[in-house]
């Protein structure tokens, strides 16, 4: 369960600053959800949500420097593709709180149901 | 990193929610969390002692929890409570009493399903420093269980 086994703390620290950054604007997790389904075009990518080829250029910079969204180039089509790695990342990290709150509730029946029967 | 926004509005509210079913009531649940003497009787399950806790239960009133870790380390849990509405529900500011950061949020609420109560725990604004260094602390269970990504909001 510790962190220590995992790649070094620094950089495991600046990774899921930059990863949180990223998913936390709607704007950039709509076009995450666009690239679950596949990988698409930066002009495709851009349609859906009106906004213009400089902007959503922006934030796919913060996409791809969190990792999150590789960029190939093919002649002047600029392809993107979704990287889960970094969604595990999150997951694990959220994953601790499940763990601590889940056993919170587990230890809270144990003892409700307990004095239940103690009481009936 | 220098390219985080500083308005605590814009950080990620990555939230966590947590359902549990009980059987036992809404009342004696409630009783159970916001009382001192019989919080300390389940809050800490799995090597990690409770051996104390102060809830001031009311509105602006202040709770401290102490977790008391198999290495000796004692960390407290520490907040405000920003609404209490027996036996339904409870909000209340979240943080590590030894660190000077953001405040998180936990909402929870007791709904009545028959004689069982479902609990539901929300955990809000966990995307900041203060998380993340609770979460270094190791005080979580096993950091390779699976949790959905689909707990984030917009997801």
């Amino acid at each position: 369960m510790s962190l220590q086994a995992q790649a070094p703390r620094r950089s495991s620290e600046d990774r899921l600053d930059a990863i949180l950054h990223a998913l936390s604007d709607r704007t950039r997790r709509a076009m995450l959800k666009r690239l679950a389904s596949g990988p698409a075009s930066v002009g495709e990518l851009a349609r859906p949500i009106a906004m213009t080829r400089v902007a959503v250029s922006k934030h796919l910079r913060v996409l791809e420097n969190a990792r999150l969204v590789s960029r190939t180039i093919d002649g002047r089509v600029h392809r993107c593709a979704l990287r889960s790695e970094p969604l595990q990342e999150v997951e694990r990290w959220l994953a601790g709180y499940r763990a601590f709150w889940t056993e919170k509730l587990e230890a809270l029946a144990r003892f409700a149901e307990e004095v239940d029967r103690e009481d009936g | 990193m220098n390219q985080l926004p500083t308005d605590p509005e814009k950080k990620l509210a990555a939230t966590l929610v947590v359902r549990r079913r009980i059987n036992a009531t809404q009342e004696k649940l409630f009783a159970a969390w916001t009382q001192p003497q019989l919080l300390v009787r389940w809050w800490g399950p799995q090597g990690v002692a409770c051996p104390a806790a102060e809830i001031d239960l009311r509105v602006g009133g202040t709770y401290r929890i102490a977790n008391r870790f198999p290495d000796g380390t004692l960390v407290w849990i520490a907040g405000v409570f920003e609404v209490i509405e027996p036996p339904h529900r409870l909000i209340y500011t979240w943080k590590l009493e030894s660190q000077n950061a953001a405040l998180e949020r936990v909402t929870v609420c007791f709904e009545a399903h028959g004689a069982a109560t479902e609990i539901i725990v929300t955990h809000e604004r966990i995307a900041d420093d203060a998380a993340r260094t609770s979460h270094e602390r190791g005080w979580n269970g096993c950091l390779d269980s699976l949790l959905e990504y689909a707990q984030q909001p917009g997801s």
